[in-house]
C-alpha cells in the first residue's frame, strides 16, 4: 500500500478513504469488545494487588501502629517517626550509604568513563568489540558470586590481597579488612574493582558511540586535540546519561544491603550498617514490625523525593553554543 | 583519520603508538577486572593441598571431582531457581504481553490512569513491600512454598514487560495492524501472530531481565524460605560457603557452577539488551 502511494498519486486517494472507512470500522469493533480488554487486565491488577498495592499501602498504614502481626495493633500515631528521628544507628546508616554514594558517582563513573574513552579511540571496530567484551564479562556474573568471591580475597588468613601483600613484602599492611572498623566500609566499596563491568560503562561507551563523527572530524581540523574534545564534546552531550545514571544511583544506594549483609551483617560495630539492613532487623529480629514499616516507607518516600528534585534540575542541553566553543 | 593522510608519516608512527598504549591500557584493566574469575576457576580445579602450595598457578592433576562434590549440594538449589526463573518468565511474558498490547493497541476509559497505576510501581523499592509482604505471605501459608518466590517475581517482571513492551509497540507502524485488521484478523490473531514475534527484542531482553532478577535476588529468598532444599541459588550459596569454608577447591567450583546459567543466558540474549541501551534512553 506505502509502494503504491508513492507510484500512483491518484490512489493516495483511494488510499486515504480505505483509512477513513478503517477509523469508524476500528472504534465500533473496540467499543463492542471493551469489557474484553479489561478481561485480559485484570489478571494483572490482581496480581498487582496482592504483591504490590495492599503491601505498599498495608506498610504506610501500619507506620502508625504498633503493628503486633496476629493480634491487634494499637495505634501508635507519630511515635515511629520520632523514635525514628532519634535513632543514631539510622542516621550513621544514612552517612554510609552518602559515602557509598558519592564513591559510586566519582570513582564509579571515572573508570567506566575512561574505559569507555580508551575504547572509542581504537580504531580497529575489532579491537573495540573485544575490549568492550571482556571487560563487561564479570557483569554476568551473579551477585552472590561476585560478592562471595570478594569476600575470599578479603581473607584475613588465606585471602588473596593478604597473601599479596606478604609476597611484595608489605606484610605490615596486612589486616583483618571486614573485621576492622577503620577498613570494613572501604572494603565494601572496593568490592568490583575497577568498577568498569556496570551499566555506566555500557550507557558511556553507547553514548560516545553515537556521536557522529563528523563532530569529531570537525574538532580535529580545527586542532582539537584528544584532551579537548573530551572537556568540549564528549562530557557536554553525556549530559543526559549523567543525570539517568545520577537518579539510578540514588535508588540503587537507598536499597543497598545485600553487600552488607553477606560479608560483614553490617558490622564489625555499625560500621557497615545500612538502612536497609536497619528495616529488616527492626522487623525480623526485634519484632518491631510497625517500626520496620515505617523505616521502609521512609525510604521509599526519599527515593520518590530525590529523583523528582534530580530530574526537576535543569540541565543544560549540549546545544550548538556547545559545540561552537568545543570547534573554536 | 583524514588528517594523518594529511600530515604524512611522523603522525602516523605516533598513530600507532597511541594505539598500543592504549590497547595496554585496556588490557590491563580487563586483566584486573576478570582476575577474581580466573583465580575462581582455577582454584576450582585444586586440592587443599595443592591450593597451600602454590597459591596462584594452576597445579597438574586437575581435580574434576570437585564440581561433583559442589553439585551434589547445589542441586536442590538449581532445582528451586530454574522452576522460579521458567514460571516468572512465562508467567510475566503472558500477562505483560496481552496487557502491553491493550494499552498500546486500543482506547478504552481509564487507559492512561491504569497505565500510569502499573507504570508507578516501578519507583516502589522492595525494602517497603518487603516487611508488609512477608506477613502477609505468612497469614496465607505461603513461606516455604516455590510459590512465595514465584507471585511477587512475576508481578515484578509484568511491570518491566508492560512498561517496556506498550513504549515498543506503540512505536511500530499503524499500518501493519490496520492491514491486518482489513484481511479480518481480530485481537487475538493481531496479539498472536503480529505483535508477538514483531516483539521478539523485547521479550529476550525482558527474560534475561528476569533470570538476572531471579538469580541476584537476595533478602526475599532468605527470610521467606527456611527449608534447606527450597532455598534459591543465591541464598543456597552462602549457607553452602558456611559448609565448604574451607573446602576452596569445592567451594569455588560451587561458585563456578552457580556463574554458568547467568553467563549463558547473558551470550545468548546480552545482544537485545545492548541494543536497547544503545538504541536510546528514557529521558
Amino acid at each position: 500500500m506505502v509502494k503504491s502511494d508513492l507510484t500512483y498519486p491518484d490512489q493516495r486517494v483511494v488510499t486515504d478513504q480505505t483509512k477513513a472507512n478503517l477509523q469508524p470500522r476500528r472504534k465500533r469493533r473496540t467499543h463492542r469488545h471493551t469489557w474484553l480488554l479489561y478481561v485480559v487486565l485484570l489478571p494483572v491488577f490482581g496480581l498487582l494487588a496482592l504483591t504490590n498495592y495492599y503491601p505498599a499501602f498495608s506498610g504506610i498504614y501500619h507506620s502508625f501502629f504498633h503493628w503486633q502481626p496476629g493480634y491487634s495493633s494499637p495505634f501508635a500515631g507519630l511515635s515511629h517517626l520520632k523514635d525514628m528521628l532519634a535513632d543514631s544507628l539510622w542516621w550513621q546508616s544514612f552517612v554510609h550509604i552518602g559515602e557509598i554514594f558519592v564513591w559510586g558517582v566519582t570513582l564509579g563513573w571515572i573508570f567506566p568513563l575512561l574505559a569507555a574513552e580508551l575504547i572509542i579511540t581504537l580504531t580497529s571496530r575489532r579491537l573495540q568489540f573485544i575490549f568492550r567484551t571482556l571487560l563487561i564479562i564479570p557483569f554476568a556474573f551473579p551477585l552472590v558470586v561476585r560478592l562471595l568471591i570478594w569476600d575470599f580475597l578479603y581473607d584475613p588468613n588465606n585471602g588473596l590481597i593478604n597473601k599479596v601483600l606478604h609476597d611484595v613484602g608489605l606484610g605490615f599492611l596486612a589486616q583483618n579488612w571486614l573485621g576492622n572498623p577503620h577498613t570494613a566500609l572501604l572494603s565494601l566499596l572496593f568490592i568490583n574493582f575497577p568498577w568498569i563491568a556496570s551499566l555506566p560503562f555500557l550507557i558511556f561507551l553507547a553514548g560516545l558511540q553515537n556521536i557522529p563523527a563528523a563532530i569529531f572530524e570537525a574538532a580535529a581540523l580545527d586542532g582539537a586535540g584528544r584532551i579537548r574534545r573530551f572537556w568540549s564534546i564528549d562530557l557536554p552531550i553525556l549530559g543526559r546519561q549523567f543525570k539517568l545514571l545520577f537518579v539510578l544511583a540514588i535508588i540503587e544506594v537507598l536499597q543497598y544491603g545485600v553487600a552488607s549483609q553477606i560479608l560483614t551483617g553490617g558490622g564489625p560495630n555499625y560500621a557497615t550498617n545500612v538502612p536497609v539492613l536497619e528495616a529488616i532487623n527492626a522487623a525480623f529480629n526485634e519484632d518491631r514490625w510497625g517500626y520496620g514499616a515505617t523505616l521502609g516507607s521512609v525510604l521509599f518516600l526519599l527515593i520518590l523525593l530525590l529523583s523528582a528534585i534530580t530530574l526537576s534540575v535543569r540541565r543544560r542541553k549540549p546545544n550548538e553554543k556547545d559545540l561552537a566553543s568545543a570547534v573554536n | 583519520m583524514q588528517s594523518t593522510k594529511l600530515l604524512g608519516r611522523p603522525r602516523k608512527n605516533r598513530r600507532r603508538r597511541t594505539q598500543i598504549i592504549v590497547a595496554s591500557i585496556l588490557s590491563l584493566l580487563a586483566f584486573i577486572g576478570l582476575f577474581p574469575y580466573l583465580f575462581m576457576l582455577v582454584t576450582s580445579l585444586k586440592t587443599n593441598p595443592q591450593f597451600y602450595h602454590s597459591y596462584l598457578y594452576p597445579v597438574l592433576p586437575f581435580h574434576f571431582g570437585n564440581y561433583v562434590a559442589a553439585w551434589n549440594e547445589l542441586e536442590p538449589y538449581f532445582v528451586t531457581s530454574a522452576v522460579v526463573a521458567i514460571s516468572t518468565i512465562v508467567g510475566s511474558i503472558i500477562l505483560g504481553s496481552g496487557a502491553a498490547f491493550v494499552f498500546a493497541r486500543f482506547d478504552f476509559f481509564g487507559r492512561t490512569f491504569l497505565f500510569v497505576l502499573i507504570a508507578i510501581l516501578l519507583a516502589v523499592p522492595s525494602v517497603t513491600t518487603l516487611i508488609p509482604l512477608f506477613l502477609f505471605m505468612r497469614d496465607l501459608g505461603l513461606l516455604n512454598t516455590r510459590l512465595v518466590l514465584i507471585l511477587p517475581y512475576i508481578a515484578g517482571s509484568t511491570i518491566l514487560t508492560v512498561v517496556i513492551m506498550r513504549t515498543f509497540v506503540e512505536q511500530l507502524p499503524a499500518e501493519l495492524f490496520e492491514a491486518s485488521q482489513l484481511d479480518g484478523a481480530g485481537g487475538f490473531r493481531m496479539y498472536w501472530n503480529m505483535m508477538l514475534p514483531l516483539s521478539l527484542p523485547i521479550i529476550g531482553t525482558v527474560t534475561l531481565l528476569s533470570i538476572v532478577g531471579v538469580w541476584n535476588d537476595y533478602f526475599w529468598p532468605l527470610l521467606t524460605i527456611t527449608q534447606n532444599n527450597l532455598r534459591t541459588v543465591p541464598v543456597g550459596l552462602t549457607y553452602f560457603q558456611g559448609q565448604n569454608s574451607t573446602a576452596y577447591g569445592p567451594l569455588f567450583a560451587g561458585y563456578t557452577i552457580a556463574s554458568v546459567p547467568l553467563l549463558v543466558f547473558f551470550t545468548l540474549l546480552s545482544k537485545w539488551l545492548l541494543t536497547g541501551i544503545e538504541g536510546g534512553l528514557p529521558t
